[in-house]
C-alpha cells in the first residue's frame, strides 16, 4: 500500500485500504456490489478524521480545497459510479496522492527496476507492472502486440489475472500495493501520444539494457535485476536468511536463568546496555531529522515484488491471448485423434489413482497416524522423566548425563517433525513466491538429513564395534589401568620422594600420598570386578550406535565420567585443602602485621593482639608455610588431571554438536544454488557514459535524462553467519574456561564449575522451539492435512477465479498439474 | 612502485548516483602490468618449490629417472593415469638443477621446520595483498553500499582484478545521518567517515582498511550527501579542502550536523 500523507495515519489507511480492496474484488467486480460499502465505511471515517487533523496541523487543506475546484470535472468522470457513497471523500485521497506526487516529482529522478531475463524483441508492446509512486516502477511484464487502452481496462477488471491457481488477492497483499499498473508502451514510435508519467522504452533482442525515457523524469535510474525462480525457492531478502529458529530461546533462558545468571553473560550485558546508551546520545547530534521519502520506504516493497515478479509474468503472459487480436485456431483432424486418445489414457489412469486414493491410500495413512501419535505419546512420558528435577534450582537428568541429553534430543526432533512437515505441506497450497516458509524448509531438512548421516555413520561405528567388541573392551581397560590407575600411583609415588629436588615436607607427603594411594587401591580393585562386564557394556554401546553415531559417542563421554570419578573426587579434596590453608594461611598474615580483616566493613584494620595471640598466631603461620609446596604439588597433580579430563568431554560435547547441529543441508545448497540461501543485497554500477557526457547513439535527437544504470544482485549467505551459533557457543565455552577468573579460581583452589550444559542448549534451541507442542496440537495438526489437500482447494477456486463462473476445463487441468 | 597511496576516483553517471573508489593500485600501465605479472610468476614458482620440497622431504623419491607415464610401456589414451602423469611431471622438476638444490635443502631440516616453512610460504604465495580497494556507492532513494576488495596480482586473478569482494548495503531508510569523526590512531589523529545506523550498536565506518586522509574524507562526504540528499546532486568542487572551516576539537560534529540544513525540507 501506497503511505498515507500523515504518518500517524498509516495504519488507519492501511486498514481502510485492504477492506475496500477486498470488497472491490470480491463484491464490487462480480457485480453484487451494493451501492453502500458498509463494512469499510467505519473504517473510513476513522482515517478520515485522522487525516483532517493531520492536514490542519501542516495546513495543507486549504491547498487542497483549491486543487479540488480545479479537478473536479476530471475526476468526476473517474469516479461516476461511487460516487453517491464515498465521493467526495475518495477524490481527497486521491488529491493527496496527487500532491505527494508532485512533492516526489520535484526530485525528478526515475526509478526503473528492470528484469533482465525478460523476453525481448523487437514488437511493440505495453509495459506492465507495480507502480509505486509516480516515478518509482517495477516492470513486470512487457505485453506484445496489444492496445495499451485495452491492456488497462482488462487489468481493472482482473481479466489479465484470471486463472490463477491461488488467490489473487495474495498477490497484492504480498506486494504490497493495490494494483498491477501500465507503465508504459515499448518500442512504440515517438509520434503516439502516451501519457506523461508512462515511460518509452526501446529495446531490441540484442540489447541488454533497454533505454528508457519519461516525459516527467530528468534523471533515471535503471536497476536491472535478474528475477529469482519462486519454483527453485530462490528469493532475495535485504536481511541474511535466519537458519536458526528466532529468538525464542532468549526468553526461554531468562526466565529458566533468573536465579544463576553468570558473571560473564552479565557483564556482556552491561557492555550492550552502555553501548545503546551512547547510540541513543549520538542520535542527539543530528539535527534535522529527515522524513524519509516514500521512495525511500519502498525497498522492503519492491524485493518482494521482484520476488513475485516471475509468477506474476508467467501468469500475465497466460492471459494475454484474451485481450490480444489473435484468436485461436481450431484443432485439425489428427491433433483431435491425439486428444482423445490422450483423454482415454488420462481416464484410465485417474480411474486407477481413484481406486488408490479411496480405498488404500486412507487406511495407509490412518495406521501411519495412529502409529505418530503412539510415539508421540511414548516420546512425551520419556521426555518428562528426563525433564524432572526434584526441585526448580536442581539440575534434571539431561543436565548431568550426555546420553539423556541426546536421547532429549532426538525426541524432541520425532516431535517436531509433524509440525514442521505440516507447515511445509501448506506451503504448496500458496504461491511459490511467498517466501517465508524457505527456512522453515531449509531447517527441516537439515535435521532430518542429520538424522540419516548420523545413522549411516552409527551403524558404520557399530558394526565395527560389535565384531571387534572383545579388543574394545580390552583396549578400554588398558587404557583406564595405565592412565587413571597407574599412571596417578606413580605420579603421587614420584611426589612422596622429593620431586624435582623440591624438598618437600615428607611427613605430610608420606600422609597425602599414602592417603589418596589407598583409595586409588579400592577403586583399582572395584575397576576389576567390573571388568568381566566390560564386554557386554561394548557391546550394548555397539548395538546403540544404530540409533545414530551420537549414541555411543555420549555414551562414552558419560562413561569417561563415571569411571574417572575418582579423580573427581581427588580434584575436589585436594582443592578443599589447599584452598583453607590458603585462607588460613592469609588471616595469619594478616595477625602477623597486627592486622585484622573487619567483615563488617569489608576493610582491613589495625588490631591490638595480645602476645600470646600474636606468639601463637606466628608459629602457626610459619608451620603452614613450610607445609603449603606439599599441599601445593598434590593439588596441582589432580587439578592438571581433571582439566585433562575437562579437555576430552569438551571434544565429545564438539563432536557431539557437530553430528546434532551441523549445517549441512546449507552448505550444500550454498555450493548447489546461493541463489536460495540469500545474504542481502547488492548493487553494482554499470559503465554508461558519464554525467554531463553527449547523450545515447540510439536516440539522437531527443534530449536524453541522465541515466545510471544499476544492477541488483542477491548476495549468499557467507559461511560466517552459517556457523554463527557455532562461533557463539566457541566465545561462550571461551570465555568460560579461558578467562581469568578460572585462572584465579586455580590458583586459590577454588571449585571450577563445570560449563553449565545450558549454554550449550543455545545451539540445541537454534533448531528446535523452546517449546514443543502438546500431543493434542499434534493430533490436531495431523488431522488437518489431509483437509487441507482435499476440501480447501474447491473453496478458494472461487475466490481466485475473479470472474462469475468456474472455467470448465478446470478440472481436468488440474489432475494433470497435480496427479 | 607497486601500489601508490590511496587515490579518490569518482564515477557518476547521474546526479543521483555516484561511486566513490578509494585504491592503491596505480593506474594500469604496461609496466605495472608486467610487474603485476612477474609477481604472479614469483608466487607460481614458490607453490612449486613448496610442492618440491615436501616431495623430496617426506616422499623420499629414488633415482634420477621419473616413473614412466604409461607402466605397461604401451602408449595408448585408455592407460593414461593422472596421477602418473603429475608425478612424472614433479619428478622431472625435482631431478632439475634449482629442485636438487631445494632437495637438499629439505632434507638438511628438521621435518617440522619444512612444515612450517612451506606452510608460510604457500600462505604468503597465495594469499598476499598488494592493493586495497574501497568504494562507497551511493543511490539516491535506495541507499549506501560499501565494499572492500583485496586483490592486484593476487594467484587467482591476473593483473589488477579482485579477490576478495565483500559489500554490505544500507538503505537510506536506515541511514541516520553520515558524518565525519575525529580518533587517535597511535600518536595521530585521523579523520574517518562514518555512517550512523538506526538500531545498530556500532557506528560503520567508511574505508575502514585505507583510512584516507582528511581532503579525501571531506570531498567524498560532501559527495555522498549532495547525492543522497539534495535537490539537485551539486557539481562536485574539485578541490573542496578549502570549505569545511573549523575542525578542532569536535568540529566534526558540528561540521556533520551543521550543513545537513542544506537538505531539502
Amino acid at each position: 500500500m501506497s503511505q498515507s500523507l500523515a504518518k500517524e495515519c498509516n495504519e488507519a489507511k492501511e486498514r481502510y485500504d485492504t477492506c475496500f480492496l477486498k470488497w472491490y474484488s470480491e463484491k464490487y467486480l462480480r457485480g453484487n456490489g451494493t451501492e453502500q460499502n458498509n463494512e469499510c465505511s467505519t473504517l473510513f471515517k476513522e482515517y478520515s478524521s485522522c487525516l483532517q487533523v493531520a492536514l490542519k496541523e501542516r495546513g495543507i487543506d486549504k491547498l487542497l480545497d483549491e486543487a479540488r475546484e480545479e479537478l473536479k470535472d476530471s475526476d468526476s468522470t473517474y469516479m461516476g459510479k461511487k460516487k453517491s457513497s464515498t465521493g467526495p471523500d475518495f477524490c481527497r485521497d486521491r488529491m493527496l496522492e496527487h500532491i505527494r506526487d508532485r512533492q516526489d516529482q520535484d526530485d525528478g529522478l526515475m526509478r526503473v527496476f528492470w528484469p533482465t531475463d525478460l523476453p525481448r524483441s523487437d514488437c511493440n508492446g505495453v509495459v506492465v507492472g507495480w507502480r509505486n509512486s509516480a516515478l518509482d516502477v517495477l516492470v513486470v511484464a512487457v505485453l506484445e502486440e496489444v492496445e495499451p487502452r485495452r491492456v488497462e481496462s482488462a487489468l481493472k477488471l482482473g481479466n489479465l489475472l484470471r486463472n490463477a491457481p491461488h488467490p489473487v488477492s495474495r498477490i497484492y497483499e504480498q506486494c504490497g500495493k493495490s494494483s498491477i499498473s501500465v507503465l508504459g508502451v515499448s518500442n512504440t514510435p515517438d509520434t503516439v501520444e502516451v501519457d506523461s508519467s508512462w515511460i518509452r522504452v526501446t529495446i531490441a533482442p540484442k540489447q541488454r539494457v533497454p533505454s528508457v525515457t519519461c516525459a516527467r523524469a530528468s534523471s533515471i535510474q535503471i536497476i536491472l535485476f535478474e528475477r529469482p525462480l519462486p519454483g527453485r525457492m530462490q528469493y532475495m531478502s535485504l536481511n541474511p536468511i535466519a537458519l536458526a529458529l528466532g529468538d525464542k530461546h532468549d526468553g526461554f533462558r531468562q526466565d529458566f536463568a533468573d536465579s544463576g545468571e553468570e558473571d560473564d553473560e552479565k557483564r556482556e550485558r552491561l557492555s550492550k546496555e552502555t553501548k545503546r546508551k551512547l547510540v541513543e546520545k549520538l542520535k542527539q547530534h543530528s539535527v534535522i531529522k529527515r522524513i524519509p521519502s516514500p521512495k525511500e520506504r519502498a525497498l522492503a516493497t519492491i524485493v518482494n515484488q521482484i520476488n513475485w515478479a516471475w509468477e506474476l509474468e508467467k501468469l500475465l503472459q497466460q492471459n494475454v491471448s484474451r485481450i490480444g487480436t489473435r484468436p485461436k485456431r481450431a484443432l485439425s483432424v489428427s491433433e483431435r485423434v491425439v486428444e482423445s486418445a490422450t483423454t482415454a489414457r488420462d481416464m484410465v489412469l485417474v480411474w486407477l489413482w481413484e481406486l488408490i486414493t479411496i480405498y488404500v491410500l486412507p487406511v495407509i495413512k490412518k495406521v501411519f497416524v495412529l502409529g505418530l501419535m503412539a510415539h508421540r505419546v511414548v516420546a512425551e512420558m520419556l521426555l518428562r522423566i528426563l525433564e524432572w528435577r526434584l526441585r526448580p534450582r536442581y539440575a534434571a537428568l539431561k543436565d548431568i548425563s550426555a546420553t539423556a541429553q541426546q536421547v532429549e534430543i532426538r525426541l524432541q526432533q520425532f516431535c517436531y517433525w509433524p509440525m514442521q512437515y505440516v507447515t511445509l505441506r501448506m506451503r504448496k497450497n500458496d504461491w511459490a513466491s511467498v517466501t517465508t516458509s524457505h527456512p522453515d524448509y531449509i531447517r527441516f531438512y537439515n535435521s532430518l538429513w542429520l538424522v540419516a548421516n548420523d545413522v549411516i555413520i552409527g551403524m558404520a561405528f557399530g558394526s565395527y564395534i560389535i565384531e571387534n567388541a572383545g579388543w574394545v573392551a580390552d583396549e578400554i581397560s588398558r587404557l583406564l589401568t595405565t592412565y587413571t590407575v597407574e599412571a596417578l600411583q606413580s605420579s603421587i609415588s614420584w611426589l612422596m620422594g622429593w620431586p624435582a629436588g623440591l624438598k618437600l615436607n615428607t611427613e605430610l607427603a608420606a600422609f597425602l600420598g599414602d592417603l589418596f594411594l589407598w583409595v586409588i587401591e579400592y577403586w583399582a580393585s572395584c575397576i576389576e570386578t567390573i571388568r568381566p562386564m566390560l564386554p557386554r557394556i561394548v557391546l550394548i554401546i555397539g548395538f546403540s550406535s544404530f540409533a545414530g553415531a551420537s549414541m555411543p559417542l555420549a555414551l562414552f563421554s558419560d562413561l569417561l565420567s563415571i569411571l574417572t570419578i575418582h579423580i573427581y573426587s581427588f580434584y575436589l579434596a585436594s582443592a578443599r585443602i589447599f584452598h583453607w590453608q590458603l585462607n588460613i594461611l592469609q588471616s595469619l598474615f594478616h595477625l602477623f602485621r597486627g592486622k585484622k580483616h573487619n567483615v563488617l566493613r569489608n576493610r582491613i584494620d589495625s588490631c591490638d593482639y595480645g602476645l600470646d595471640q600474636l606468639l601463637v598466631g606466628t608459629i602457626l603461620f610459619t608451620v603452614l608455610f613450610f607445609l603449603l609446596p606439599t599441599v601445593v604439588v598434590f593439588y596441582l597433580n589432580f587439578a592438571i588431571a581433571r582439566m585433562a579430563i575437562i579437555l576430552f568431554k569438551a571434544c565429545f560435547d564438539t563432536a557431539l554438536s557437530c553430528l546434532n547441529h551441523f549445517p549441512l543441508f546449507a552448505l550444500m545448497l550454498r555450493v548447489k544454488d546461493p541463489k536460495r540461501l540469500p545474504g542481502g543485497i547488492r548493487f553494482e554500477l554499470r559503465d554508461t557514459q558519464d554525467f554531463g557526457a553527449t547523450s545515447n547513439d540510439n536516440i539522437p535527437l531527443r534530449q536524453h535524462p541522465s541515466t545510471s544504470v544499476i544492477s541488483l544482485q542477491s548476495i549468499p549467505l557467507d559461511f560466517k553467519s552459517m556457523f554463527y551459533q557455532y562461533f557463539q557457543m566457541g566465545n561462550r565455552i571461551r570465555k568460560h574456561y579461558l578467562s581469568p577468573r578460572v585462572a584465579l579460581c586455580l590458583l586459590t583452589g577454588k571449585f571450577v564449575p563445570p560449563l553449565n550444559r545450558r549454554n550449550l542448549y543455545s545451539l540445541q534451541y537454534s533448531m528446535l522451539p523452546a517449546k514443543r507442542a502438546g500431543v493434542m496440537e499434534m493430533w490436531d495438526a495431523v488431522n488437518s492435512l489431509p483437509a487441507s489437500k482435499r476440501k480447501s482447494m474447491p473453496i478458494q477456486v472461487p475466490i481466485l477465479a475473479n470472474g462469475r463462473r468456474f472455467p470448465s476445463n478446470y478440472g481436468g487441468g488440474r489432475s494433470r498439474s497435480y496427479g | 612502485m607497486l601500489a601508490t597511496t590511496p587515490y579518490l576516483t569518482i564515477r557518476r553517471p547521474s546526479p543521483t548516483t555516484a561511486e566513490f573508489t578509494l585504491t592503491t593500485c596505480p593506474p594500469l600501465t604496461l609496466p605495472l602490468r608486467a610487474a603485476l605479472f612477474g609477481v604472479l610468476c614469483l608466487r607460481f614458482i614458490a607453490v612449486l618449490s613448496v610442492i618440491i620440497g615436501i616431495y623430496a622431504a617426506f616422499f623420499s623419491p629414488t633415482g634420477l629417472l621419473p616413473p614412466p607415464i604409461f607402466p605397461s610401456g604401451r602408449i595408448s589414451f585408455l592407460d593414461f593415469d593422472l596421477n602418473n602423469f603429475l608425478l612424472h611431471i614433479l619428478h622431472l622438476l625435482y631431478i632439475s638443477r634449482p629442485g636438487q638444490y631445494l632437495a637438499s635443502l629439505a632434507i638438511s631440516l628438521p621435518p617440522y621446520a619444512v612444515l612450517a616453512l612451506s606452510a608460510l610460504t604457500s600462505y604468503i604465495a597465495l594469499f598476499a595483498r598488494i592493493h586495497t580497494t574501497e568504494s562507497l556507492l551511493v543511490l539516491r532513494g535506495l541507499g549506501i553500499q560499501m565494499s572492500s576488495s583485496v586483490g592486484g596480482g593476487n594467484f587467482f586473478r591476473l593483473g589488477g582484478g579482485t579477490f576478495m569482494k565483500r559489500t554490505r548495503f544500507i538503505p537510506t531508510e536506515k541511514i541516520q545521518d553520515i558524518l565525519i569523526n575525529e580518533a587517535f590512531k597511535g600518536f595521530e589523529v585521523r579523520y574517518y567517515l562514518v555512517i550512523v545506523v538506526e538500531g545498530e550498536q556500532d557506528v560503520v565506518v567508511c574505508f575502514p582498511r585505507l583510512l584516507p586522509r582528511r581532503k579525501i574524507v571531506e570531498r567524498v562526504w560532501r559527495g555522498a550527501r549532495g547525492c543522497l540528499y539534495e535537490k539537485d546532486g551539486p557539481v562536485l568542487s574539485a578541490g573542496a579542502g578549502g570549505g569545511g572551516g573549523s575542525h578542532g576539537g569536535n568540529g566534526a560534529w558540528r561540521g556533520g550536523s551543521g550543513n545537513g540544513n542544506g537538505k531539502g525540507g
